[in-house]
């Protein structure tokens, strides 16, 4: 019952901010210089025939006539159509503007479908190597707060951290997959493809989760239940995973959301230099085409992906511990 | 995402104030990991304030049959006129990635800076006035984070010219609801201590009251996890840069360098790397007084 | 996650993968497949525009791809030997009945991929649908109502230029140019099928567009036989290292516009072997001349003296060939012209103070828009060229853009079109000179630069209807470009020497200077 009540209430919120972020795109995509409808009839338009055009897609009425337009469509599923792609997905540019097939247009959920799934595969690959690099790490410093494994966990962290993703994807590209030969790099043909993104995504990921591991095991292990468990004569090893651990885990449930936002700008750069064909390629393909209705498609979608993650963390870490009230 | 929503602070009294920061900043110059830091990003920031005009090089004069030179020692042609080398149009690398690093700490810091003092004001105002003012602010803080800061801020600039008061602008917009979130917990609680509420009797105004007497009291705490942040601005700057949307050419920044850089990645490997390595190695210096500050200031409240 | 077709697809294509041996664990990777029957993938570095009619577009890589799918009348090599060679392809022989007469004897025996039989009626409206005046693709001497078509019997066509005032000759080096279309297909007009696939005669089918691969099949039925590969991939990939690293990492079997350094790099790798040839294709700087302050022949003039393209020249480095004038020296008509700006700080100057504005002084912002990923140092020496814009007083703005978007902003509008100064190449696959200089510089066609000159129209005119290709020639040479030269709609940089990188073991291939491929013959391994 609690946690039906916990859901229609962060939807219902879930739902408003989502409006709020495509209300704002949207807005900004239309008040900034460059006419979209310039980019749709493209080539050599005349004027006349761009306010013609622009009359017929509805783009000379109010920002909130065209708002509720759109968001009417978004509630059926329909994102629109992108400026830049045709229908069967290739990158279009220098065609007349008279030209019959500027109609058929990919559908921007059809674009974001397609490439998602490739993105959440690497996400995934990379919190698995993120956890297994930091945990042992985190914990270690965690246990033995201010002695060396501490102090290591400080410096590795603030190396990760320090690290420029694309510097890295960069260098690692050259090292492993060009000189060394190790691991494929550039594109997509099969699994494989993902080890080397996901380990850059990686080390980006994990100063933080050391971070927070350090400070919750450290903070957890210091309180008085723990003392109480070692003079109950518990293992060592039970008292640090079954009741340390569990306990610690929630805050990095928490940081788990935040991580996904971070893990996008991640992403984007990382699927860019090996030339992943994922969303985050996608979005640096549309922002440097100015393919507008597809930067907005994301934009919503991520946004909302972004929602419905943090009230699944939200609601996971209740459930683990139930003295928080989300 | 620092650590601020892990442990927030039981704000002290009036009167420890000061007293609690400078144990703070104590504390955490007394380990080794930032003093590391501090002599590192010391001589960068020197380096990066003054190379450029005391060596003379102008770091935008194109010198093409003087191109793809190597750093020193690493290759053939390698001259101590461009200790770094050149990139593919002749220009130097030392200067560039010099002037590279004055862009990435002035965007950095100033970034940080407007986070912080936007996120402190809402916060404060959220905190302190309470009830409606509190929600809309607070609505407003969560719609804020729900947008993935990077999309946010490849939207804006990716349809409009990328100019500099543009990308703080953006950067800094899009960091703040963490600070606010923090002034607003620390200002609600403090507000109901004793000595708040004196002020209020003797008719201290509502201005008086948080800027005088309340924000010396919380930003401190705040300001020195914020050194974190300003590693952050800088990454997110570069990646800005390295996609074509940061600081435009021909001026140089770390971004731009490494995006041209990386065509020449198998012939002159120094165009891609330099720029990188000064740029961690400037991070990971403030990472170090960042993560010290942080774990001083963590001891400091937890314990005490 | 990837479904199951989408993986098999990618398997089919990868199939060298899996054989090389440095890759491990068996169960990540492809099943080898057997040699020989692998499609050739190629990566080109210029994107298309989705619309297969080949008269509705001017895009490089477009025109590659029907490269392998369409027919021609005649193919020319160019080669320096034999410069005006051709080949006969779907024509058997062109003769000039009269000075105003062109006869061609068509190939009998030939299909299209949709089994239509290849006939004169497709000749015939391949040429009255192309040389319609709305078409984007400006390739014909005259309008539709310049000459006249007729076809005495299945295999024989007539082209009459007598209406048009200028020579049939001139469509014979335009046969090597222009695609055959299907008479069926065109009847439907510019909506039609024509848009949707393509259809020809050549060697490879279209099968259909898979997000940035053009999927070809080998065609059975090709009248010189089937191909020896089973097709050919082609790739948009619009950044040159990722290119690099497909071939070096074996994903890609070839590979185009090598920058300089690249050619450093494979040359040491012994699986990698190289093509170089200086092309047809010419770099230009385009000036916007129908807005200010480029519709202004001083201003342009100026401009161009404030550029040392010998600098240019040792940014591109093996991937330029220096040259002085509007057509490469591959053309017919090519010489160095005398009068060709040189760079002259000191007339930049005079320039300048004449058209009113000293120093640069009061000049408008100027937006110079370039293209990256697609040739090679575009950005380079756009940066240069500013420097050097900048130093006499120019305030130019550089606007470094991928490929699409780039060539969305390319083509002259009303008006005058974005920026003020575009850089582009232009590569067309035959000696035919007004394939560059009528399509750019004719104010009935004027696709980037937007001129409208008279003085430049009649003497395009007056070339075009020269009596002898000797007449022609002089006309060019002491009329023509000179004319331009002073005049400067587009500055020339330099000719393209266009590098292919390519497997070791692929042969058989044969590459134009225009960039086109013949993979009729290849094979691998």
């Amino acid at each position: 019952m609690f946690v039906l009540k916990f859901l229609i209430r962060r939807l219902f919120q879930g739902a408003i901010i989502v409006f709020l972020v495509s209300a704002l795109i949207f807005t900004l995509l239309r008040v900034v210089p460059g006419d979209p409808v310039r980019l749709m009839a493209g080539g050599m338009a005349p004027e006349a025939l761009i306010e013609q055009i622009a009359e017929e897609m509805g783009l000379r009425d109010p920002i909130p006539v065209q708002f509720a337009r759109y968001m009417g469509g978004v509630v059926q599923g329909d994102l629109g159509q992108s400026f830049v792609r045709p229908a069967n997905g290739a990158s279009v540019g220098g065609a007349s503007f008279d030209d019959s097939t500027r109609g058929e247009r990919a559908k921007v959920l059809g674009l974001i479908a397609e490439t998602a799934p490739m993105t959440i595969q690497l996400a995934l690959l990379a919190m698995v190597f993120a956890l297994v690099i930091a945990i042992p790490i985190g914990v270690a410093g965690g246990l033995a707060p201010g002695r060396w494994p501490d102090r290591m966990a400080l410096y590795l962290s603030s190396i990760f951290v320090s690290l420029p993703n694309f510097w890295l994807g960069i260098v690692l590209a050259l090292l492993l997959s060009v000189k060394l030969q190790l691991l494929p790099a550039i594109g997509y043909q099969n699994f494989s493809y993902t080890i080397l993104p996901a380990f850059v995504l990686a080390i980006e990921m994990a100063p933080f989760i050391i971070r927070t591991l350090t400070v919750s095991v450290a903070g957890v292990m210091a309180q008085s239940f723990i003392d109480i468990a070692r003079v109950r004569g518990l293992s060592r090893n039970r008292i640090v995973f079954h009741h340390g651990m569990k306990n610690a885990a929630v805050p990095l449930l928490n940081l788990l959301g935040v991580q996904f936002s971070m893990l996008l700008g991640g992403v984007l750069v990382v699927e860019f230099i090996f030339d992943y064909p994922g969303l985050g390629l996608l979005t640096i393909n549309a922002v440097m085409q100015r393919d507008f209705p597809l930067i907005q498609g994301i934009a919503i979608v991520t946004a909302a992906a972004f929602v419905l993650i943090n009230i699944v963390v939200d609601l996971a870490a209740t459930t683990i511990d139930p003295r928080l009230d989300y | 995402m620092t650590a601020i929503d892990i442990a927030i602070p039981p704000a002290p009294g009036a009167g420890e104030a000061r007293t609690v920061a400078s144990r703070i900043w104590r504390m955490a110059f007394s380990s080794i990991e930032f003093r590391i830091g501090l002599v590192v990003f010391v001589l960068l920031f020197l380096a990066a304030a003054l190379y450029p005009e005391l060596s003379g090089i102008d770091p935008t004069k194109m010198n093409i049959r003087g191109k793809l030179m190597p750093p020193l020692f690493m290759g053939e042609g390698w001259s101590w006129a461009h200790p770094l080398g050149t990139d593919q149009l002749g220009r130097d690398m030392l200067s560039r990635t010099l002037v590279g690093l004055r862009y990435s700490l002035l965007i950095g810091v100033t970034t940080t800076v407007l986070m912080l003092a936007v996120g402190a004001l809402i916060g404060m105002l959220s905190g302190y006035y309470g009830k409606r003012v509190d929600m809309v602010l607070m609505r407003l803080t969560d719609a804020q984070l729900a947008i993935p800061m990077i999309i946010l801020a490849i939207t804006i600039l990716g349809v409009s010219r990328p100019t500099i008061p543009a990308i703080i602008l953006v950067l800094g917009l899009a960091g703040w609801p963490v600070y606010a979130r923090v002034m607003r917990s620390t200002v609600m609680s403090e507000r109901k201590k004793e000595y708040v509420r004196g002020a209020m009797v003797l008719g201290a105004t509502d201005m008086r009251i948080m800027f005088t007497l309340l924000l010396p009291l919380v930003l401190p705490p705040m300001a020195f996890v914020a050194v974190l942040d300003i590693a952050r601005m800088m990454i997110f700057e570069s990646v800005l840069g390295f996609i074509g949307l940061g600081v435009q050419p021909p001026t140089p920044t770390f971004g731009n360098i490494i995006a041209d850089g990386r065509k020449y990645i198998m012939n002159a490997w120094w165009i891609a790397t330099m720029p990188g390595v000064f740029l961690f190695l400037t991070l990971t210096s403030i990472n170090l007084m960042g993560a010290s500050l942080e774990r001083a200031r963590n001891a400091v409240y937890g314990g005490a | 996650m990837m479904n199951r077709r989408r993986f098999l697809n990618y398997a089919a294509v990868a199939g060298a993968i899996g054989a090389a041996p440095r890759l491990n664990p068996d169960f990540l990777f492809s099943p080898a497949m057997a040699q020989g029957t692998k499609p050739i993938v190629f990566l080109s570095a210029e994107n298309i525009t989705g619309n297969w009619d080949c008269t509705a577009h001017t895009t490089l890589s477009q025109s590659t791809i029907q490269g392998f799918v369409m027919g021609y009348l005649a193919r020319a090599p160019m080669t320096p030997e034999n410069p005006g060679e051709l080949v006969m392809e779907l024509a058997t022989e062109i003769t000039e009945l009269s000075a105003t007469q062109l006869q061609i004897k068509l190939r009998e025996g030939v299909t299209f991929h949709d089994g239509k039989p290849f006939t004169a009626e497709d000749v015939k409206a391949t040429f009255e649908y192309g040389s319609q005046p709305d078409r984007p693709a400006q390739n014909y001497p005259g309008a539709t109502d310049t000459f006249e078509v007729t076809t005495p019997d299945d295999y024989t066509v007539i082209v009459d230029t007598s209406k048009g005032g200028y020579g049939a000759s001139l469509f014979i080096f335009l046969a090597a140019y222009l695609p055959i279309m299907s008479a069926k297909d065109i009847a439907e007009g510019p909506g039609g099928i024509l848009t949707q696939r393509l259809n020809g005669t050549g060697p490879f089918k279209f099968v259909e567009q898979r997000g940035n691969d053009t999927v070809m099949e080998a065609f059975p039925g090709y009248f010189k036989g089937a191909p020896t590969v089973p097709g050919v991939t082609f790739s948009f990939v619009g950044d040159a290292t990722t290119r690099m690293l497909s071939l070096m990492g074996g994903q890609a079997d070839i590979i185009e516009r090598l920058e300089p350094e690249q050619v450093e790099t494979l040359q040491g790798e012994a699986n990698i072997k190289l093509n170089t040839a200086v092309s047809v294709e010419n770099k230009y700087l385009w000036f916007r001349c129908s807005k200010p302050p480029f519709d202004n022949p001083l201003i342009r003039k100026a401009a161009c003296h404030a550029i040392d393209r010998e600098l240019i020249m040792e940014v591109m480095g093996t991937a330029g060939h220096a040259s002085n004038n509007f057509v490469s020296p591959i053309k017919f008509g090519y010489v160095d012209l005398e009068n060709y700006p040189k760079y002259d700080p000191e007339e930049c100057q005079r320039l300048l103070a004449e058209a009113g504005f000293p120093g640069g002084e009061g000049l408008p912002e100027l937006e110079y828009i370039t293209s990256t990923g697609f040739y090679p140092k575009t950005k380079e020496y756009g940066e240069v060229i500013t420097a050097m814009l900048q130093e006499q007083g120019f305030p130019v703005t550089l606007s470094v853009m991928e490929v699409a978007a780039w060539n969305e902003r390319l083509y002259d509008r009303p008006g005058g079109g974005p920026g003020h100064m575009v850089d582009c190449g232009w590569s067309t696959g035959s000696p035919e000179p007004d394939l560059v200089l009528r399509t750019h510089f004719h104010s009935s066609s004027k696709r980037i630069c937007g001129i409208e000159d008279p003085e430049i129209d009649a003497a395009l005119d007056e070339e075009r209807n020269a009596t002898s290709l000797d007449a022609r020639q002089t006309s060019l040479q002491t009329n023509l470009m000179p004319l331009l030269a002073d005049k400067v709609p587009a500055l020339s940089l330099f000719t393209s020497v266009m590098i292919h990188g390519m497997r070791a073991d692929l042969d058989g291939l044969f590459i134009y200077p225009d960039g086109l491929t013949d993979a009729s013959m290849a094979t691998m391994g």
